[in-house]
């Protein structure tokens, strides 16, 4: 089993109603699978919201396999300026 | 060179000076905070950002920025927590040989820093309320 955190803002933090959640998953979990929580945990309040993911604060591109310990953040489009 | 600063205050403007002899060119931006947002008045914004990777990420943009275009100096402060009507977010100085690049690369600048900085906005209503904000112009 792998313990990770995941980072929440803007539209995800207010779906969810916290800043940061840590999951227990089984080994060989994936972004998609933490995704999937995610959105559920929402109850379709992220349905529509595009969503980019960062593991130790840098963007993948891909399915990325999580390690123990990992930080994961699940992006919402950003507004800066 | 590039200089990138997440601040929680006020932002104070880079200062101009006279001793820049190859530059033609300074294009200073900053933008500000509108009293309404999709048609509902609001009272300020709060941003909020990933903190590391933000900063990461607009140092490595304004790196970028120099080295697709032929400027100078790009300097940038972006405001973090709340920010009332009418004062600045973001303040950003290009410097460069000729104003054509120094506008290019303003436009490109921010067009990116949009898309990729880890950044948000919180609307916060007259009421008090706070939603994230929907605006991405």
């Amino acid at each position: 089993m792998i313990n990770i955190k995941v980072k929440c803002f803007s539209q995800v933090k207010y779906a969810l109603g916290a800043n940061e959640i840590n999951l227990h998953l089984e080994n060989g979990s994936t972004t998609l699978d933490v995704e999937k929580i995610i959105r559920e945990k929402s109850n379709g309040k992220l349905d529509s919201v595009s969503l980019r993911i960062a593991v130790n604060q840098q963007y993948q591109a891909e399915e990325t396999e999580l390690k123990d310990g990992d930080e994961v953040a699940f992006i919402p489009p950003v507004q800066g300026g | 060179m590039v200089i990138v600063e997440i601040v929680n205050g006020p932002i104070e403007p880079f200062l101009s000076n006279d001793d820049r002899n190859k530059d033609g060119a300074e294009l200073i931006f900053n933008g500000r905070v509108r009293d309404i947002e999709h048609g509902h008045k609001i009272v300020a914004l709060e941003y909020e950002q990933y903190e590391g990777m933000a900063e990461v990420e607009l140092t490595t943009l304004a790196a970028e920025t120099r080295e697709n275009f032929s400027i100078n100096d790009l300097f940038c402060k972006h405001r973090m927590g709340k920010v009332d009507i009418g004062e600045t977010s973001l303040h950003v100085s290009i410097w460069s040989k000729h104003r054509k690049e120094a506008i290019e690369a303003m436009d490109w600048f921010i067009f990116e820093l949009k898309k990729r900085v880890p950044i948000w906005k919180w609307a916060i209503h007259p009421d008090g309320t706070k939603v994230p904000s929907e605006c991405a112009h």
